[in-house]
């Protein structure tokens, strides 16, 4: 019951945010607008007619799974980075609930109004182009999800370190780009890659949709080994954030000192 | 399970035992000592004036009662918890406004802040809508409950981080600085908040602050800390009293000699002696009530008439100027 306040609270929050700032949220609907639809007509154009359906259906997908891994790698940091400047960092640390739990809750309300935005834009785009496509978002939608647990401790990871050092722009935009050399590399080429987080999430959808296979068709080891990867990224990132609480109530850090 | 770890009817909701308190500044890697050695307890229902001059470590002990901080020495309990190894659970009974005016969302409503932060303890819209009502009402704020903090007065703002932390139904409240910032008049209808909240509900408060009458009108006992430590720890009525005791102004019938004069000031060095057209006055200040003796001694060497003796009523602030100024160690008969 507790949860589900703490759950309710933060999803209200997040979504009045997003109300009242309708500008940057416009911004931000238009550029996936814009995204979606280039997908749609540059593959139209320069593609093989014949896969046509596929390369869409395949780029619509990696631009949504690439965008959420994003959000929800950079999402707890800059949560604490703000929260930090505005100086209500302490009062959230004030909640008997702990602070990783509001977050987990931001988080999973970012996911719930993200996929609401995503659905209506697909459409929207499904519409302007005249292109329907068969998007059947239950082969590769638990992937994604699964695969966003694991990014959610990479998240509580960077979170840690902005309680302490406050400043992870920098730091994000290289966690970037090492992010999408991953994604280029096949695991074949580096198996070991599997172990990082998202890159075997990423390898299991590419194989659904090239390969046109349904979920059943995808071998149990390979789920087993994208749950275990996702709980150990959580457990980790969680240890990493409570571990830099820690410190960061020691040495002061947690107001605006 | 160690002893004192148990929950439950603990008489001493707060138990501050010998904390420290060192930072490093960050450019100069100088070592500032905030807080060294306090202890203090506090009693159920109790309210708590922390006064103290700035950097005296007031906020420093305020942030490790709510485990924000962590001492480097020393143990809190709350409730019979210890806040350094069960931090959560000491906070379902604490909440705090901390220093400062950035205790609320600035891009959110009154009534929304209101229910964020009573969502973030696990608490339902439905749970404290009917405490929300009360609040607003009580902290005249129900005109703008669909305001945002961020157009409202520094006052304003004030009042609903105040109901903000009362809202969290906890039985103790940490309130630091108040009604630092705040022109005379909201300053005053604070206060006047705070003493119907004191009376009518049974919370434990620590209220830390320069504004003397707060202190005053509030609190049951002080604390005052200085450079880290606790300088006085007594009853509010005491103080008053005993400052009251030993602050006297003698009107003579004539004026002293050079010789009682000399011994007046070599005896009593911050006592005042003046010489007015109809009257002589002395006020002194003494530090034991014994040498009130002393004192009528010097009169009476010469013969020299005492008309009357009067208390010298001081306020909370002479007295509390007193004792940081002065850095004496009053302690406590
Ligand atoms: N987070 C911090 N980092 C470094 N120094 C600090 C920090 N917090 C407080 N101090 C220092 O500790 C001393 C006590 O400060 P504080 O507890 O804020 O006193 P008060 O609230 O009584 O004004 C001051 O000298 C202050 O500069
Ligand atoms: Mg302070």
């Amino acid at each position: 019951m507790q949860w589900l306040n703490l759950l309710n609270a933060n999803i209200r929050k997040e979504y009045i945010e997003l109300k009242r700032y309708l500008p940057n949220t416009i911004a931000l609907l238009l550029t996936f607008y814009i995204i979606f639809l280039a997908a749609f007509f540059g593959i139209m154009f320069v593609g093989d007619p014949a896969s046509f359906e596929v390369n869409v259906q395949y780029s619509i997908i990696s631009v949504a799974f690439w965008s959420l891994t994003m959000m929800t790698m950079n999402f707890i940091g800059f949560a604490i980075v703000t929260e930090a400047m505005r100086g209500t960092l302490e009062q959230l640390y004030m909640s008997p609930l702990g602070v990783w739990k509001i977050m987990l809750t931001r988080i999973i309300a970012q996911f719930i109004l993200q996929m609401v935005f995503m659905v209506i834009l697909l459409f929207a785009a499904m519409l302007t182009s005249g292109q329907w496509l068969n998007l059947n978002p239950m082969t590769t939608l638990p992937i994604i999800l699964i695969t966003m647990v694991s990014m959610t401790g990479v998240s509580f990871m960077i979170a840690g370190l902005a309680i302490i050092v406050k400043q992870i722009q920098a730091f994000l935009q290289i966690f970037q780009f090492v992010l999408m050399a991953l994604v280029f590399i096949p695991i074949s080429v580096a198996p070991f890659l599997a172990f990082a987080p998202f890159v075997k999430g990423v390898d299991m959808v590419r194989t659904i949709m090239i390969e046109n296979i349904t979920l059943t068709q995808i071998p149990w080891a390979d789920y087993s080994f994208l749950i275990a990867n996702s709980i150990v990224y959580l457990t980790l990132g969680l240890v990493v954030f409570r571990s830099c609480e820690k410190v960061a109530m020691k040495k002061g850090l947690l107001g605006q000192y | 399970m160690e002893a004192g770890e148990d929950e439950g009817f603990v008489e001493k909701i707060i138990e501050v035992h010998g904390i420290r308190k060192s930072f490093k500044k960050r450019k100069t890697k100088e070592i500032i000592t905030a807080v060294n050695d306090v202890s203090f307890d506090v009693h159920r229902g109790e309210v708590l004036g922390l006064l103290g001059p700035n950097g005296a470590g007031k906020t420093s002990t305020i942030k490790m009662i709510c485990g924000l901080l962590q001492a480097d020495e020393g143990s809190i309990h709350i409730n019979g918890l210890d806040i350094q190894k069960r931090r959560l659970k000491a906070l379902k009974h604490i909440s705090a406004v901390l220093e400062g005016n950035r205790n609320l969302y600035w891009r959110l409503t009154v009534r929304e802040n209101l229910e964020y932060f009573a969502g973030n303890r696990g608490l339902s819209r439905k749970e404290v809508a009917a405490q929300i009502e009360k609040l607003l009402s009580q902290f005249h704020l129900k005109d703008k409950e669909n305001e945002l903090v961020n157009g409202l007065s520094r006052g304003m703002q004030q009042k609903l981080a105040i109901a903000v932390a009362l809202l969290a139904n906890t039985e103790v409240i940490l309130l630091d600085e108040p009604t630092l910032g705040l022109d005379v008049e909201i300053s005053y209808e604070l206060r006047e908040i705070l003493k119907t909240i004191v009376k009518e509900e049974k919370r434990t408060i620590i209220i830390s602050s320069h504004d003397m009458p707060v202190v005053q009108e509030l609190c049951d006992r002080t604390i005052i800390i200085n450079k880290g430590t606790v300088v006085v720890d007594e009853r509010v009525e005491n103080l008053l009293k005993l400052f009251e005791t030993r602050a006297y102004s003698i009107k003579l019938g004539d004026a002293l000699s050079e010789a009682q004069q000399l011994k007046l000031q070599r005896k009593f060095p911050l006592s005042t002696y003046k010489v007015g057209t109809h009257q002589t006055t002395v006020e002194v200040n003494l530090e034991h009530s014994e040498d009130i003796y002393e004192l009528f001694d010097i009169f009476k060497e010469e013969g020299t008439q005492v008309e009357s003796i009067d208390r010298i009523t001081i306020d909370f602030e002479q007295v509390f100027m007193e004792i940081v100024k002065g850095e004496k160690n009053y302690a406590m008969a």
